[in-house]
């Protein structure tokens, strides 16, 4: 190890050199304060507890939105699904709030996480909670919650117009290559009454680290316990088995694009895109939820799933939305989170994350139908919203 | 090359001693007019430079001696730094990572484990074997496209054509060689991909011969993301280099021995293959491996086309694949939330690999183009 | 001595050949007017002047003026940082060092060429953005930009001096000038058209790259601040890469459109750095012919 040290010394000093062309022109660099020890308080100011009433958190969040006075500028990057929702919300934010900007960038959740974290940011954007050895890396790095999303499974089968089922067995031995063909007998089990063509199924996945992979990999993980969970598990970037059928896409774009130009084929899909997939006659299939319901998303069964599961979140809000317990919960559901370091550089700038967060999840203002269903996210439901707000006070 | 006046550190500082006597701005304003004082206008510049330094001469040398060694300094920078951090993937890698091809980041939910003392998630395992086969099978299509059209654009520039329409043809090559990374993606998969899979590919797919070699042309044609389009786009953008090396290595071939071939009554092609190409040839193969070194390093195209899938290898010559480079561009933002840095130190194993290829093919290039003519080579991307 | 058949058979060779000359002209020409065509024609029927003066963002995708502005900064940095160390050293290798002493440099310029952008995008990330925290910024594109372009201009700085008559040297070093005052008039002034031209074209690869800029200069829908660390600056190529695959109404037109910006002011740059050649060739014509 301590070779290994002498190593990385060496080495750093030679990039150092290398990268000795900005001592030329960069002198600033050095002057780039970066103050990360501010007083510290750690006392998270619980005044509610979580899961508190309506009123409540409607006068909580009203108190918590202005920001305090003088300009602030804020960035933001992370998440390229939260991202649109962040270009909506920072100009409205503005131009409620002069004083306070707030520059949004679409880069990636594992940036939105590190960027974060190093501090380089005010707010990173994560479509996937914290997990343990990130919270242990970096202590004092918040996972708040500012709105709802779920994922879709899209398939393109010509001429078929019937109502299909899939559940998280079938869809991981499809994406397993044990099933290749939509006739197969275990989709005609759950599909009692439709026919299904003989039809090679061409399963699509993310090229790119995804949101969306962590969320479907995460869905047959926990609903194919011991078959993908086991065997391939979870992750941003796509662990699952290489079969030959496969075809990987760019983008959420790419997927519904690749989708709509492969007859065949099975695609997970960010509710976001819902407008697209309907524009280019995506077929949408009903997912089996943990009591055997089988359904598409809508308003209702996502809310049902994430009160379902507010009641074992943890104060830290590090929970995943997938197959919970109620039986009217639509299955494929996340959190959408803003990642805050609980420690900003000043207090000014802390209440002004705090502030614009707030105003972010209000349903009165960022959580209206106007910003959200433009993504179709829907609002963080009262009782998720009082355990968000209750983190938001820990940023200091 | 070195052909001209060359300063020898001390006889010219003796020369140019500070307050010479014939300060040239003295005879500068009466003098404007004539060929002389073309060189000794406006000395109020230096004489600035010479308060503050009285020896700015020797001190400016050195400066400029500093700067020409910043390039060498990045360039070992880059080479430590990358294997620097790709140590960990090294160790626990191995040699397995030149002989398989998963591809897997593993589970970063799930508690690190430890190999060879390094921290990883569990079930991470990286084989590059598909990424270079996927970064040397799209740049050898982009080459085999690339070099005949290069070769015969450079023919007819040379030989043929009026002095008016091969500028304008210098100046498409130009534009070809500005045109950036990203609009060709943007244009491979909105415009030529989409394309070639509904109008070119399912016929060539259809009418292929079923015999080795070239069934890789059978089989499903996809989306248009994949192999042949991406191959296609690099070769669009290798096409430049290739094209001006070669323009400049046959404007190097003497008149006389064109002149003696012509003499002889050889037709326009009997010159071309008897006399130019046999000339510079050497120079022609250094121009396609300079070609091929930038292909193999193209990132946002590739990435937009390619379909980016890891850890399998292309069916046909339309299935989706990826590059080293395309992977890296995609991947380091999800190798970021793995808390063990382990995605990272992969990914830039996989940078080290990449950078090998191109230095070596970029090395292997100049060699044989210098051989031929040390002015026609250019840097980059041949602009 | 040659058959009427063996002569056929050469014209014909003679013909083929030039038609596939012609037609490889044909391969370079049509694939990038395509190329231009489809792109405009994305971008064209969605066009409107305040596309360039509105900010990125907003209901309908806003405009892209932060993104230009921060494109133009980059640039512009780029040509200070990359223009004195890539102009100063080919000054060197060209003009000062010892000969034969500058091959290792100079190889190494060009070989420093041949790295992918994307290692350097990588590195920078990983070393000025996270290792000294710079954040992303403005400083970390520059240097790694600045990198990747030093080769250019240092080539083309080279070639331009490696060009100037030695007798303009020997008549500045015969007025008695300093080395410095030599260089400057008698070989950096009659070389200044090829440097900028060179540097012209470097700014023009600049400005096009992506995968560099990506994880150092960030991302940012404001316009550039005066920070050189910890403030990302937004660029005309963020909003190719991500626009182009987003949902919201307007993206993937506002992604057309950066590319046809981008596509004219490489255009525009082309075309300056060939204007630049043709007047300081007159000017030298003039000169040299004068007879005066």
């Amino acid at each position: 190890m301590a070779e290994a040290k002498k190593i990385k010394g060496r080495f750093l000093k030679l990039g150092w050199l290398g990268t000795g062309l900005a001592a030329l022109s960069i002198v600033a660099a050095a002057c780039s304060s970066n103050s990360g020890s501010s007083p510290t308080t750690t006392k998270a100011g619980s005044t509610t507890q979580a899961g508190g009433s309506g009123q409540n958190v409607t006068s909580e969040l009203q108190s918590l939105e202005k920001p305090p006075t003088g300009s602030i500028a804020l960035s933001e990057t992370g998440s390229t699904l939260l991202f649109p929702l962040f270009q909506l919300w920072a100009p409205a934010y503005n131009s409620a709030y002069p004083n306070v900007t707030v520059t949004p960038a679409g880069t990636g959740s594992g940036t939105g996480i590190a960027q974060a974290a190093a501090g380089a940011v005010q707010i990173g954007a994560s479509d996937a909670y914290l997990s343990s050895s990130q919270v242990s890396k970096y202590p004092g790095l918040l996972n708040i919650p500012v709105a709802i999303s779920a994922q879709q499974i899209n398939y393109n089968i010509p001429n078929f117009t019937g109502k299909l089922q899939l559940s998280g067995s079938v869809l991981s031995e499809i994406y397993q290559g044990k099933i290749t063909n939509w006739n197969d007998s275990k989709i005609a089990a759950i599909n009692p009454g439709v026919t299904l063509p003989n039809l090679t199924i061409v399963p699509l996945h993310r090229s790119d680290g995804s949101g969306d992979t962590f969320l479907f990999t995460q869905y047959l993980s926990k609903s194919d316990a011991n078959g993908w969970g086991t065997n391939y598990s979870y992750n941003t970037t796509w662990t699952g088995p290489a079969i030959s059928s496969a075809l990987a896409e760019n983008g959420n774009g790419g997927m519904v694009s690749g989708c709509k130009a492969t007859p065949g084929c099975i695609a997970y899909i960010g509710i976001s895109f819902l407008d697209q997939t309907n524009a280019d006659g995506l077929g949408e299939a009903y997912i089996q939820n943990a009591s055997g319901k089988y359904m598409q998303p809508d308003s209702t069964n996502i809310e049902a799933e994430v009160n379902s599961l507010v009641g074992q979140t943890p104060a830290n809000q590090a929970m995943s939305l997938i197959y919970g317990p109620d039986a009217g919960g639509y299955p494929i559901v996340n959190y959408e989170y803003a990642i805050v370091n609980s420690t900003q550089s000043d207090a000014n700038t802390a209440k002004a994350v705090a502030a614009f967060l707030a105003w972010c999840m209000d349903p009165a203002n960022g959580g209206q139908a106007s910003y959200l269903s433009k993504v179709h996210f829907e609002p963080l439901p009262s009782q998720a919203l009082s355990q968000s707000v209750t983190q938001l006070k820990q940023i200091h | 090359m070195q052909a001209t006046w060359v300063f020898d550190g001390r006889s010219s500082t003796t020369v140019s001693a500070p307050g010479d006597v014939l300060a040239p701005s003295r005879i500068d304003e009466r003098d404007s007019g004539n060929g002389v004082g073309q060189f000794a206008r406006n000395d109020r510049p230096m004489s600035i430079l010479k308060k503050v330094f009285p020896k700015g001469d020797t001190l400016l040398v050195w400066f400029c001696k500093f700067l020409s060694y910043l390039p060498l300094l990045a360039l070992l920078g880059i080479v430590g730094e990358l294997f620097f951090q790709a140590l960990p993937s090294i160790k626990v890698s191995g040699f397995g990572f030149f002989t398989t091809s998963d591809w897997k980041p593993g589970s970063s939910y799930a508690n690190p484990i430890s190999t060879s003392g390094v921290m990883h998630p569990p079930g991470a395992h990286f084989g590059i074997v598909p990424l270079i086969v996927g970064t040397i099978s799209t740049s050898l299509i982009a080459i085999v496209i690339a070099v005949p059209v290069s070769i015969g654009a450079a023919i007819i520039i040379v030989e043929k054509l009026p002095a008016k329409l091969s500028g304008f043809l210098g100046l498409s090559l130009e534009v070809l060689a500005g045109v950036p990374s990203v609009v060709f993606g943007l244009w491979g998969v909105l415009v030529l991909g989409p394309f070639l899979s509904h109008h070119i590919t399912p016929f060539i797919s259809k009418h292929a011969p079923n015999v080795p070699v070239l069934n890789i042309f059978k089989g499903p044609t996809g989306a248009g993301e994949g192999l042949l389009t991406s191959g296609l786009v690099l070769s669009l953008m290798i096409i430049p280099i290739i094209a001006s090396t070669c323009r400049e290595l046959f404007r190097q071939v003497p008149v006389t021995a064109r002149e003696g071939a012509r003499a002889l009554g050889m037709t326009d092609y009997e010159v071309v293959r008897k006399v130019d190409i046999p000339w510079v040839s050497s120079g022609i193969i250094g121009a396609s491996v300079l070609g091929l070194g930038r292909a193999l390093g193209e990132t946002m195209a590739v990435a937009m086309i390619s379909g980016s899938v890891t850890g399998t290898f292309p069916a046909n010559i339309y299935s989706t694949m990826s590059t080293i480079a395309a992977t890296i561009v995609s991947q380091l933002d999800s190798a970021l939330t793995d808390s063990t840095n382990f995605f990272v130190s992969s990914l830039a194993e996989a940078g080290l690999v990449l950078l090998a290829m191109s230095l070596m093919a970029n090395l292997f290039a100049r060699f044989l183009v210098k051989r031929v003519s040390g002015t026609a080579l250019p840097v980059g991307r041949g602009v | 001595m040659f058959s009427k058949s063996h002569l056929l058979r050469r014209k014909i060779l003679d013909k083929a050949m030039w038609a596939l000359a012609t037609f490889s002209l044909v391969c370079i020409v049509a694939p990038l007017a395509w190329l231009v065509w489809g792109v405009v024609g994305r971008a064209l029927p969605h066009w409107n002047w305040s596309l360039l003066t509105t900010k990125p963002g907003g209901a309908n995708g806003g405009g892209l003026s932060t993104l230009i502005v921060g494109t133009l900064v980059i640039t512009a940095g780029v040509a200070v940082v990359a223009g004195i160390i890539g102009i100063g050293s080919g000054l060197y290798l060209s003009e000062l060092c010892p000969e034969g002493k500058g091959k290792i440099l100079r190889t190494a310029s060009e070989v420093l060429s041949g790295v992918p952008a994307i290692v350097l995008g990588f590195l920078g990330y990983t070393v000025l953005v996270v290792e000294f925290k710079w954040g992303f910024s403005l400083g970390a594109a520059l240097v790694v930009l600045s990198i990747m372009v030093v080769p250019y201009i240092a080539k083309a700085t080279e070639v331009a001096i490696l060009q100037v008559p030695t007798a303009f040297r020997e008549a500045a070093e015969g007025l008695g000038m300093t080395r410095w005052q030599t260089l400057r008039r008698a070989v950096l002034k009659p070389a200044a058209p090829g440097i900028v031209t060179g540097l012209i074209i470097a700014l023009a690869i600049a400005m096009g790259e992506t995968a560099p800029l990506l994880y150092t200069a960030g991302a940012s829908n404001n316009f550039p601040t005066s920070h050189i660390t910890h403030s990302p600056v937004g660029f005309l190529t963020y909003a190719v890469w991500t626009d182009y695959n987003q949902p919201l109404a307007g993206s993937a037109e506002l992604s057309a459109t950066a590319a046809v910006l981008l596509l004219v002011i490489v255009l525009m740059l082309i075309l300056l750095s060939r204007l630049v050649i043709r007047v300081s060739k007159k000017y030298s014509i003039n000169n040299s012919h004068g007879g005066r």
